[in-house]
Parts: C-alpha cells; sequence; structure tokens
C-alpha cells in the first residue's frame, strides 16, 4: 500500500462515523435503556430508585435462581456445542468442496443455500421433519421400524436441547463455511503443492499451513455464532422444553410477565446475557492478544 | 348464499336496533352523547389489535364486522394481528415510555384477557370507565360476577365483553367410545394409569392458561367444591390443598405422554399432538368444540367434545381502549356493534370460524327476531361440539389472580422441576 492510499486516522473516523452512530444509538442507546430498568427504573408503576435487588434476586432469591443456573448452564452447553459442531463440519465440508469437488458451483450452492432462511422457519421445518409424529416419524412408520409415534426417538423438544443444536447446525455451518470457504478460495495454491512436494502428508498439510490461514477467520466467525445462539430466543423457544430453558426465553417470560414489576429481573438477565458475551469475546480478543505477543 | 342470507339477517335488525336509542345511559368519558360518538367515529380508521394466530377467526372478524362498520358507521375497520395479545400490550406500554402524546396512539382496541388487563390497569393506561355506556351495554349482564370480574379484578367499566368460553376437552369417538370418558379427575387418574403416554396437559405458565385452568379444577375437585375458593386469594386454603395437587400430578407423570419431561406449551401445541394421535384428548375453550378445527380439515370428523360433570372453569373476553388512542369513538362504535344480537348470534356458529360463546345475556334481548337467531345458533353448534346442557351443569368461575401465579410458579417448582 502506498502512502497516498493511506487513510489519517481523523479520516477513518469520518468514514466510519455513520455506521458508529448507528451502533452506538441503536445498540447503545438501548442497552443503556436496559441496565436503567434493570436497575428498577419503572416510572410507569412509580418506580424510580435505583437498586441492585434484580441481579441478586435472579442469582440467589429461591423464585429465581434454579431458572437462572440451570438456563445458564443450558444455554452455554447449546451455544458451545452448536459453535464447535458447527465450525468443525463448516472447515470439514469447505476443504471437501474446495478440495475435491474442485470448486463446484453447484456443491458451493448446496452448502450454502441456507443462509438466507429465517432462523424461526428452520425451527419449524425442524419441528416437522423430527418430532415424534413428524415426516421422519411417518417415515419409519410407513416401513415398518416403528409402529406409534412414542417410538421415535425425542429429538425435537428434548431436555438435553439436541433439538435445539440440529438448529443451530444446520443454520450456522454455512455461515462459518462461507467465510472458511472464502479464505480457502483466496489461498495461494503453490504453497499446498510445495508442502506436497517436500513430502507434507494431508494432515500436515492442514496442520500446518491451512489451517494457520484460516484460523484468524474460523475464530471470529465461530465467535459470532457463540454470541447470536447465547442470546437468541426463536429456537429455543420453539424446539426447547419448559426446563431447563435457555436464559433468553426465560427473559422474555420476565418481560411479558402480567406483572410490570418482572420487567426489572427480565432486564437484568438480558444485561447477565450481554456480559456473559462480552466476557466470551473480551477473552478471546485477550488471549488473541498474548498470541500475537508470543509471536 | 348462507353468508347473503346472514346479510339480510343483519340488515334488518339493523333497523330495529336503531329505534333502540337509549335515554338513561351516560355518555363515555370525553364525549357528549352517543350521537356525539357516532359523528366523531365517522371517517375514523379503528386499529383494533388481536390475535392474528387463527385464519378463521380473522375471517370472521373481516366478513362480518368491517362492511358493517364501513357502510353504517363510515368507519374503517384496520385489524392488526398480533401473534400474542402481550405484543398490543407491549405497545402501548412502549408508547407511553417513550412519552407519545394523547390521543395519538396507535392502537385503538385491544382484545385483551385478565392477565394483560392487569398488566395496562397496573400503568393505568386504560380509557374509561366506558363499557356501561354503548348502547348494547343492556344486554350485557353485569350483575354476574364472571362478567364484572376478569380473573378475580373488577372490571368497573374499562373493558366491555366479546364473547364467553369454557374449559372442556376433545376426544376422538373413533378411538374411545362416549361411554368410557373420564367425567371427573379422579375417574382421568384411573384412565391415565390404564393408558399409559396417552395423555398430557397443557404447562401452567406464560402461553399456557389452559393448563394452569386444568391445574385449578382439580384443586376444585379435590377439596370438595369450588365454592370456597371464591373471593380475595385465601394462602391457608391454598396451602392446605396445593402439597396434594402437585402428589396427584407427580403421580401421574410417569404416565403421561414423555413421562411427564415436558408438556405442550399452548392449546394448539396440545391439538397437534392430539391430531397426530400422540395424545388421546385436547383441551378447547370453544362453544363449538372441535367443530371448528373439523370444518377446515384440522381435526378428523370423528372428533368430539365433552366436559366433565362438574368444575369445569368458564370465563368470558373482552375488549379494551387504551388511554392514548387516537380513535376511541371509532373503538367504542366497535365494542358496541359486536355486541349486536345478530352478530352474536353468527360468532357462536362453527362455519363462521370463531367458534366463542355469546358475550351477551340471550335472556335480556327483547327483540323476539333477534331471540329467535340467537336460539337457533345456540342450537346449531355442530357434532363436534360439547352438549350445551353438560357444560352449563359443570360451569363454575375463575378466581382471584394470585392464585394464577402462585399455581403457575409451584407447578413450575414442585411437578416440572421436581
Amino acid at each position: 500500500m502506498s502512502s497516498a492510499d493511506r487513510v489519517s486516522s481523523r479520516q477513518l473516523v469520518l468514514l466510519l462515523a455513520p455506521a458508529l452512530v448507528l451502533v452506538l444509538l441503536l445498540f447503545g442507546g438501548g442497552f443503556a435503556y436496559s441496565v436503567l430498568q434493570s436497575l428498577g427504573w419503572q416510572p410507569l408503576i412509580g418506580r424510580t430508585t435505583l437498586s441492585l435487588d434484580a441481579y441478586h434476586n435472579l442469582l440467589f432469591a429461591p423464585a429465581y435462581q434454579e431458572v437462572f443456573w440451570s438456563g445458564l448452564i443450558f444455554s452455554l452447553w447449546v451455544s458451545t456445542a452448536s459453535t464447535l459442531l458447527s465450525a468443525v463440519l463448516a472447515v470439514l465440508i469447505a476443504l471437501l468442496i474446495h478440495q475435491a469437488v474442485q470448486r463446484s458451483q453447484l456443491w458451493s450452492f448446496l452448502f450454502q443455500f441456507n443462509l438466507p432462511v429465517p432462523h424461526l422457519v428452520a425451527a419449524i421445518g425442524m419441528l416437522f421433519l423430527l418430532s415424534q409424529s413428524g415426516l421422519v416419524s411417518r417415515g419409519t412408520a410407513a416401513l415398518g421400524l416403528t409402529t406409534t409415534p412414542a417410538d421415535f426417538p425425542v429429538l425435537v423438544r428434548d431436555t438435553s436441547g439436541i433439538g435445539i443444536i440440529i438448529a443451530y447446525v444446520w443454520k450456522e455451518m454455512p455461515f462459518i463455511g462461507v467465510i472458511v470457504f472464502g479464505v480457502l478460495k483466496s489461498l495461494n495454491a503453490s504453497v499446498v503443492q510445495a508442502a506436497r512436494n517436500l513430502g507434507a502428508n494431508g494432515w500436515q498439510r492442514f496442520r500446518y499451513i491451512i489451517l494457520p490461514l484460516i484460523a484468524p477467520s474460523l475464530l471470529s466467525s465461530s465467535l459470532i455464532v457463540f454470541a447470536f445462539t447465547f442470546g437468541a430466543y426463536e429456537i429455543p423457544a420453539l424446539l426447547g422444553v419448559r426446563y431447563p430453558r435457555a436464559l433468553p426465553v426465560t427473559a422474555l417470560f420476565l418481560f411479558n410477565d402480567a406483572d410490570l414489576n418482572s420487567r426489572t429481573e427480565a432486564m437484568a438477565l438480558s444485561v447477565l446475557i450481554t456480559l456473559v458475551t462480552s466476557m466470551v469475546i473480551g477473552g478471546y480478543l485477550w488471549l488473541r492478544g498474548i498470541a500475537q505477543r508470543l509471536g | 348464499m348462507r353468508f347473503k342470507v346472514w346479510l339480510m339477517v343483519i340488515m334488518i335488525s339493523l333497523f330495529t336496533r336503531v329505534a333502540f336509542a337509549q335515554e338513561s345511559l351516560e355518555a363515555p368519558p370525553g364525549f357528549a352523547s352517543w350521537d356525539d360518538v357516532l359523528s366523531q367515529a365517522n371517517g375514523q380508521t379503528v386499529n383494533w389489535y388481536l390475535y392474528g394466530g387463527s385464519d378463521a377467526i380473522n375471517g370472521f372478524v373481516d366478513t362480518f364486522y368491517a362492511p358493517l362498520l364501513a357502510e353504517e358507521y363510515g368507519i374503517t375497520l384496520n385489524r392488526v394481528p398480533v401473534a400474542d395479545t402481550v405484543d398490543a400490550v407491549n405497545q402501548v406500554l412502549s408508547e407511553a415510555e417513550a412519552g407519545v402524546a394523547e390521543n395519538s396512539g396507535a392502537v385503538d382496541l385491544i382484545w385483551i384477557n385478565g392477565e394483560n388487563f392487569f398488566t395496562l390497569q397496573q400503568a393505568n393506561l386504560l380509557y374509561g370507565p366506558w363499557a356501561k355506556t354503548i348502547p348494547n351495554s343492556v344486554l350485557v349482564d353485569w350483575d354476574n360476577p364472571a362478567i364484572n370480574l376478569d380473573f378475580g379484578r373488577p372490571v368497573d367499566g374499562y373493558e366491555s365483553p366479546w364473547s364467553s368460553a369454557q374449559f372442556h376437552f376433545i376426544y376422538d369417538s373413533a378411538r374411545i367410545a362416549e361411554a368410557n370418558l373420564p367425567r371427573s379427575f379422579a375417574e382421568l387418574t384411573a384412565w391415565i394409569q390404564a393408558n399409559p403416554g396417552r395423555f398430557t396437559y397443557i404447562a401452567p405458565g406464560p402461553g399456557g392458561y389452559m393448563g394452569t385452568r386444568f391445574v385449578k379444577q382439580i384443586f376444585f375437585e379435590l377439596s370438595g367444591g369450588q365454592d370456597q375458593w371464591l373471593g380475595d386469594f385465601n394462602p391457608t386454603l391454598y396451602n392446605g390443598w396445593a402439597p396434594q395437587v402437585w402428589a396427584l400430578l407427580n403421580d401421574w407423570s410417569a404416565d403421561l405422554w414423555r413421562q411427564g419431561a415436558t408438556y405442550p406449551a399452548n392449546e394448539n401445541e396440545m391439538r397437534d399432538l392430539f391430531a397426530n394421535s400422540e395424545v388421546d384428548f385436547a383441551f378447547t375453550q370453544e362453544i363449538s368444540g372441535a367443530s371448528v378445527y373439523i370444518n377446515d380439515g384440522r381435526l378428523p370428523e370423528t372428533a368430539r367434545a365433552f366436559a366433565f360433570t362438574e368444575n369445569m372453569i368458564g370465563d368470558f373476553n373482552y375488549v379494551a381502549i387504551p388511554a392514548n388512542a387516537a380513535h376511541k369513538a371509532a373503538a367504542l362504535v366497535l365494542a358496541n356493534l359486536i355486541l349486536q344480537p345478530n352478530l352474536q348470534a353468527a360468532q357462536v356458529l362453527p362455519e363462521n370460524g370463531f367458534g366463542l360463546g355469546f358475550g351477551i345475556d340471550v335472556s335480556r334481548v327483547t327483540e323476539t327476531s333477534d331471540r329467535l337467531v340467537l336460539e337457533e345458533s345456540a342450537a346449531n353448534l355442530g357434532a363436534g361440539a360439547a352438549d350445551p346442557a353438560e357444560l352449563a351443569a359443570a360451569l363454575v368461575s375463575d378466581l382471584a389472580a394470585e392464585y394464577q401465579t402462585r399455581v403457575e410458579a409451584d407447578w413450575e417448582a414442585y411437578v416440572l422441576r421436581r
């Protein structure tokens, strides 16, 4: 890059300003208001004194704590499992398409076609497909493998979140895949070829050449998936059970409670969800910083 | 054809209704008289927020109310479908938080239930009292506690009834003979033990008020009657019976659908389980029972409805006007229109898709032709409806709102998470 192309930091701020204003106003404004409400700000019902009661209630009060802690574990499990599975499968399939199928347009289309499908539609699709009286179950019944709906394994609305994870993997795998695929496409084929000539086997070529190149985009896209799945509502609401239930579902339950006082806990829970996601992203940035310092 | 006949009936009775102009009713707050309401309403668009998840109900509103509003009152009906009534409530709350000015809110009328009524009353965001000022309010039995209390809370003129509902069951006569139906919770317990995996109930909680109602009815039966539960929340009474109810439900769970690991969240999920033959009963609130769903093909022709011999909770549902509504006049006219006898007669007929019961008291209708239409409707609820006498015999009213909150929280703690 020549110095003429380089933008000054002032220019950079100006160029980023429209996007930043939008983010700060819409996200920052909304978040600040949530924090305020989580502290008990409810002028509509005459509550204007601020306290940390709602946070204390969620973490320790008998009425909330079991739902909170079980929900936290459930949400962490679902998001971690969905993210890891999506990432591993995305890399595998992206490599397969990239190498074995010679960048076939058809295969890459098939791999990515569900990107624009809304999560809500994905969830309802899974329900139709995998529930005990769903399409697959009817197929197995027609083949004589099962006789009643109850014979079919519980894949959606199950207590361990399998249905939610399946739906997330189906949706997020192509998202990570499309990013990894993009890096693979721009990869200089001669580097891999050189390694092959020097006697590196498939695993070594992946481990020492391809993985380091795709790692930054793989990690950042996985983080986006983790943050999204941890905070998203619709798939766990449709494919989950009442207990244990994901934190965002509980947050909306509380928000929509007939008693407006519950909104304080709803907002506190939303803030806690944001906090967990921020901690994961902060942890990643910190580790990356260390890794970079270590060279 | 049927529709034309209805239009004729509606037109004829409209002429008779005009002569009814009441003298003794007070004017709604902010208006000089009912005529003032009518003249201000002319040319307005009324934004009616109501649950939009049923094509049949949407069709009923568009077919029966919209043309009449336009032709007779010069009002345009804008039906705003919401996934859950709480969405409409949140709209009103957000407008209040954002400081939207008086008389410029987006919501003019809400089809509302007890919980959401409580929420808006808590924030003092409802217009009123107006329910006894609309002309057709004379047809409403305001002395009936099932009407003047909503989930145990005084209505005080801040909402006006639309229709009625009563908890009962749907079954498939091709699967179970009528003679073998359980008619009490004791018989249901025996049925569940004899048919493992074939029964479930709606989880009491958000979206699952019918499940809450189901559990409340167990309290009534175990404690030997509903009378003692009326009035304010009685913690001693509740705490005395609650452990027995949770023990019964826990005894059931091994023989329930999915061994009680999970429960359907609302009546639609439960009806789907029933339609897919995963379970043998569904809950309904509709006076026409299974008829509406037989008509639209979602339940088999052999689906029927039945009630236990006692303790089946019935109640009314209402419409309310937010305090910041932009078109209160048109909302009042619409709230009055839906109580008109011929339209009340139309709403119970299963082929019209609404399927809920009368909001008015038929005995208060003085016009003979109207009476006939109402009685004829009541006699034509379809093969999927339960015997009205059976329902009437089992009818009890709902309880103070605190019971709902307690039942939902305790069921989750002592049955679901056990």
